[in-house]
């Protein structure tokens, strides 16, 4: 059994698109699978989405303390990679385009993502809003059709 | 009888590039030469070159220690206090975990330190950067330099000042004069040294951004109540002088002096022999030495005013 990590829109369940933002995704959406079947489904509110700085490491406690072992993240920043990796949660990059929970946990099963270890953006990248922090692209990505 | 206290003379601008640490290491050998005792703060702390400038080297290389947490596994309890109540969420911890410090959030506070119930966190420290001190004929120079990585550039500018006030305190008459050099930009580094000044000197140039980043640096220097008289180097550029020269004066900004384009000062800069350095050789009657010559005289008619 292992439970899957998904940062999520907020609307909860399977049909919920997948955030392209870790530290500062509106939900985390937590899958068990066992043998590859999903058993269970939780939604959890992520509280660090508007912190002022150290959102990452937030972030990461809410996927610790919900028993991850696996997370699918899009765009990874240096503070939430070296807390995914204290915590020796496994890494999988989500493609970069728009697409649900559910699509992304079956290409996760099928083996088709790729692992990473490390950060993939810069701090704050994003954080939307200010210019030059990247969050034209950290959020664009999903906006934009 | 209160002994005499030196003359904090800060040297900023806004903009990169201006002449900062021209100016600076030129005005910091006038009074030199005048016989002063003149020391030279360099605190552009994440590029520190003046020494370049003076044909110097760095010597007594002195570390700067920054608070990081370090968590005593025998004596913690995993009751994630410590996480819970940090302001820059740099301690992660999962239930039934010990905490993990993140270092690269840290504000460096000690909260953490300080609250733990079980005393299950030392204060131990990493080094963030260096203070060097030296003295190149007769000038003596402080500089600090901050790691490459480290984001707590303030914390070194903070020893540099710790410094500075312990030699003042030690012997308020071991310097005349103090000239600090700062960094670009209008953020807390340059705030800080701003601040412990008694006057400021902002360096700008005739050019669209040089002019932004001067009204930018006037807004921190009228925040912070000091008095100010700008330098507007490469004056001749282009030809926009006298226009530029009226634009300030528009705004009611003092003008200390203006330098035009002059070989001179590039040949000393190239070779990191201040023009205004007395064996430097350049030609006194030259339009550089000229300038920085009248800016001196402008400079001490008005610390006079400001200092009787």
């Amino acid at each position: 059994m292992v439970v899957v990590a998904i940062p999520s829109m907020g609307k909860g369940g399977l049909n919920d698109e997948i955030s392209p933002r870790f530290g500062r995704c509106p939900s985390f959406t937590f899958v068990e699978l066992d043998n590859n079947e999903i058993t269970a489904v939780k939604t959890v509110p992520n509280h660090a989405a508007n912190a002022m700085g150290g959102a990452g490491v937030q972030a990461t406690q809410i996927v610790g303390n919900n028993n991850a072992e696996v997370a699918i993240v899009g765009f990874l920043g240096p503070n939430a990679a070296n807390g995914l990796n204290a915590l020796n949660i496994k890494l999988f990059h989500a493609p970069d385009k728009r697409m649900t929970v559910k699509e992304v946990l079956d290409l996760y099963i099928e083996g088709k993502l790729e692992e990473m270890s490390t950060s993939n953006v810069a701090s704050h990248y994003g954080m939307g809003g200010g210019r030059g922090m990247g969050g034209g692209r950290g959020s664009g990505g999903i906006n934009n059709p | 009888m209160s002994k005499r206290k030196p003359n904090i003379i800060c040297i900023t601008g806004g903009k990169g590039g201006t002449g900062k640490t021209l100016c600076a290491v030129n005005i910091a050998i006038m009074f030199k030469n005048e016989g002063y005792k003149v020391l030279l703060i360099d605190g552009d702390v994440e590029n520190p070159n003046t020494y370049l400038l003076l044909n110097g080297k760095l010597e007594n290389k002195q570390e700067v220690p920054f608070f990081k947490p370090k968590i005593v596994e025998d004596k913690c309890s995993k009751c994630g206090i410590c996480a819970q109540n940090c302001m820059s969420n740099a301690l992660l911890h999962v239930k039934e975990a010990f905490p993990i410090p993140i270092l690269t959030v840290c504000s460096g506070c000690r909260l953490c330190y300080k609250i733990c119930p079980e005393k299950a966190i030392e204060a131990d420290s990493k080094t963030i950067g260096w203070i060097y001190s030296t003295e190149i004929n007769g000038l003596s120079l402080m500089l600090g330099e901050l790691k490459p990585s480290e984001a707590r550039s303030a914390a070194i500018v903070d020893t540099l000042l710790e410094n500075l006030e312990e030699i003042i305190e030690l012997d308020p008459e071991r310097f005349e004069i103090i000239i600090l050099d700062t960094a670009p930009g209008a953020h807390c580094d340059v705030e800080l040294l701003i601040d412990i000044a008694d006057v400021a000197i902002p360096i700008t140039e005739p050019t669209k951004f040089g002019k932004l980043d001067l009204f930018r640096i006037m807004e921190l220097i009228n925040l912070l109540g000091k008095d100010c008289r700008a330098i507007v180097n490469r004056s001749s550029l282009l030809g926009f002088r006298d226009q530029f020269l009226k634009e300030l004066k528009e705004e009611s900004i003092k003008i200390l002096g203006d330098i035009p384009l002059d070989s001179d000062i590039v040949n000393s800069y190239c070779q990191g022999t201040p023009i205004m350095d007395k064996n430097s050789g350049f030609n006194k009657e030259g339009a550089g030495y000229q300038a920085f010559t009248r800016i001196f005289e402008n400079l001490k008619k008005w610390l006079k005013i400001n200092y009787v």
